[in-house]
């Protein structure tokens, strides 16, 4: 839980951001042993610095993307274990912190399957449900907002999300749609229409069903707070994200899916721009309570429709980028530093990225070209990137080696370099993770 | 009157292209002269998506427009104008892998270019291929996988068709993240970045 200081009001955007990366430094942390305590404050201390972006003594290496995947497989634990048993991966996870020594800590994703299965989510298939024993999930888009449905949407997204988007995202939270327009609650007898769904057996019958995946959730949340827990008292600091996306992608992933939402563009562009601005103070409400809750400096965006091939620059700068940034700056004011996985190519929308303020990103990508990342961006914000999946899945340990010394160099001269995967890597060998790894340690 | 589709359709005007399509066909024009005309609109918007100038919307929506069109002139059409296809090409998006749009793109994308196309949809088994590769005597196959875990599938899917016996058929893949490197590691002829680049790999082929 992140406490505002007294003076927060008079405090600038940095001096806000100090205090949340300070709360994050200094939170307790019961250790195992003297020499973990003593690992985790030289880790977290280097973090930091990365963080502000000050003089430090060597990058770091942060195998996040893919490697909970990895850390099962390398001792052939299924994907559905990942999803239903998560008390299985705590000994190979603590094993990997200990063989590989990594600089950040890999988390464990908390995947509740027995609460999905129990509420019947639709928007992933999983492994030990739709998917095979060895996958982990995958995303199913569908259209779960039609396009007349845009002013409804627009006029009340929070509305609009309990009503008609939850009953269909997940089939047990039909009885949603039964709920009152809440804004409407207001004289003696309104309590009669806020009560009436309560009392009927449909959404009774839901409220039990929810209670009970929830108290599955907690199972799950219990087992991993656990192991990680362990993972931090073994000297392993985190980088403290939040996961977040830009209003375009929650529209476009979520609510019309990728077509959808691209003909849209076409079809209905005032609808969508509109829709893109109704979200930002949700999502900027939303993110400030989460890292208030957390105590997390950071928000993960993981950025999906924006990149060079899915859009021209001026749809980028029409559709995509505006509310997004609305999303980041509101962010900054907060303190809050928005980290951002660049999944596909940004060779096109470098500027873009460069309108931000210093220190208020950390831009992490995947087929970006680093030397315009260097030259356009490195002096404003941490950089991160970009070893290629298929280089971990089918190069040599030389090429990972060479790949990730050249990306050394490469931001040798720069205030903050973070040594990381472009993609989900999944499948490597413990010999080129620990070239990897071992790269910024030279 | 043919050019003013074309224009509509590059324009991205969805809906003057389906009332200049219908005002031709009143007109008396041929559905096949009006197809001809789609097929010139599309090589426009597929020369533009190579050249960097039209993107995965601009690609998505002249394939509602020239399902829309042939949905008009299909009933008009005494009988399929019979054109001479390229080849028969068989595509899928492999084992353990659901995403189907680029996938979609690029069948959309062969099938337009003259290829008479296979779409096994996503997930499917080597086996699958195999099988669709005898039955429909396709020399060419497509394997789209947009995440990392496709490359082993690949892989396996190219194997299969060697172990078949089919080792004069091609296989070309495609993907989010797949590379030269992917190419060499699955054992596949070549790799596309995108739609257009698979109508050409699978033209040199044909």
């Amino acid at each position: 839980m992140f406490v505002r200081p007294d003076n927060w009001n008079k405090m600038s955007p940095l001096e806000r951001r100090k205090a949340r990366l300070d709360a994050w430094q200094d939170a307790p942390v019961q250790f195992a042993s003297p020499e973990a305590e003593a690992n985790y404050k030289e880790r977290i201390t280097r973090l930091r610095k990365i963080y502000d972006m000050q003089p430090h003594d060597r990058p770091i290496a942060d195998p996040f993307m893919g490697a909970n995947e990895y850390v099962a497989r390398r001792k052939g634990i299924q994907g559905k274990d990942m999803v239903y048993n998560h008390e299985k991966l705590r000994e190979p996870l603590l094993e990997f912190h200990r063989d590989f020594q990594p600089d950040v800590s890999v988390g464990m994703l908390p995947y509740p399957g027995k609460s999905w299965d129990l509420l019947d989510f639709k928007l992933y298939v999983w492994g030990g449900q739709k998917l095979p024993d060895n996958l982990v999930i995958q995303a199913v888009e569908g259209e779960y907002m039609r396009p007349d449905e845009y002013k409804d949407f627009i006029a009340d997204p929070t509305a609009f999300w309990l009503k008609q988007y939850l009953p269909r995202a997940y089939s047990a939270l039909g009885p949603l749609s039964m709920l009152a327009d809440f804004p409407r609650i207001s004289e003696s007898v309104d309590t009669i229409d806020l009560l009436v769904p309560f009392g009927l057996p449909p959404f009774q019958e839901m409220l039990r069903t929810m209670m009970e995946a929830g108290n599955e959730l907690m199972k799950v949340l219990g087992a991993v707070g656990q192991t990680m827990g362990m993972v931090t008292a073994e000297g392993f600091p985190g980088m403290g994200l939040n996961i977040v996306k830009t209003p375009f992608d929650y529209l476009g992933d979520t609510l019309r899916g990728t077509k959808g939402i691209l003909m849209d563009m076409y079809r209905r562009p005032n609808d969508l721009l509109a829709a893109c601005e109704a979200y930002v103070p949700v999502l900027v409400k939303s993110i400030v309570g989460a890292s208030d809750r957390t105590n997390a400096p950071a928000a993960l965006y993981v950025l999906h429709k924006g990149a060079d091939a899915f859009m021209s620059q001026e749809q980028f700068e029409k559709f995509y980028w505006p509310t997004w940034k609305q999303v980041m700056l509101a962010l900054y004011e907060e303190g809050i530093t928005s980290y951002l996985f660049i999944e596909g190519s940004y060779n096109n929308r470098l500027e873009n990225l460069a309108e931000m303020p210093e220190k208020s990103l950390v831009c992490h990508f995947d087929k970006t070209d680093m030397r315009r990342v260097k030259e356009v961006l490195s002096d404003k914000f941490i950089i991160a990137g970009n070893v290629p999946a298929s280089l971990m899945s089918a190069g040599s340990v030389d090429e990972v080696r060479a790949y990730c010394d050249d990306l050394v160099g490469l931001f040798a001269g720069t205030p903050a370099y973070i040594m990381a995967h472009g993609c989900y890597f999944e499948n490597t060998t413990d010999e080129k993770l620990r070239a990897f790894m071992d790269s910024v340690k030279n | 009157m043919s050019q003013k589709l074309i224009d509509a359709i590059t324009g991205m005007r969805e809906e003057d292209a389906l009332a200049i399509t219908n005002e031709l066909l009143d007109s008396g024009v041929a559905p096949v002269d009006i197809l001809n005309a789609c097929k010139e609109a599309m090589e426009v918007i597929g020369k533009r998506f190579e050249s960097g100038e039209s993107f995965i919307p601009e690609l998505m929506l002249a394939g509602e427009m020239m399902s829309a069109i042939s949905d008009v002139l299909k009933p008009r059409m005494a009988e399929e104008a019979a054109t001479e296809k390229l080849g028969k090409i068989v595509v899928g998006t492999v084992q353990g892998d659901i995403h189907d749009i680029a996938k979609d793109i690029v069948s959309f994308m062969l099938d337009l270019n003259g290829f008479e196309v296979t779409d096994l949809g996503v997930d499917v088994p080597p086996a699958k291929f195999v099988e669709a590769v005898k039955q429909t005597g396709a020399r060419i196959v497509g394997l789209s996988g947009f995440l990392t875990l496709a490359f082993d599938p690949m892989k396996e899917t190219v194997a299969a068709l060697k172990s078949a016996g089919l080792t004069d058929v091609k296989v070309m893949i495609g993907g989010g993240q797949i590379d030269e490197n992917i190419r060499q590691y699955t054992g596949a002829d070549a790799y596309g970045k995108d739609a257009m680049a698979a109508v050409a790999i699978a033209k040199s082929w044909a």
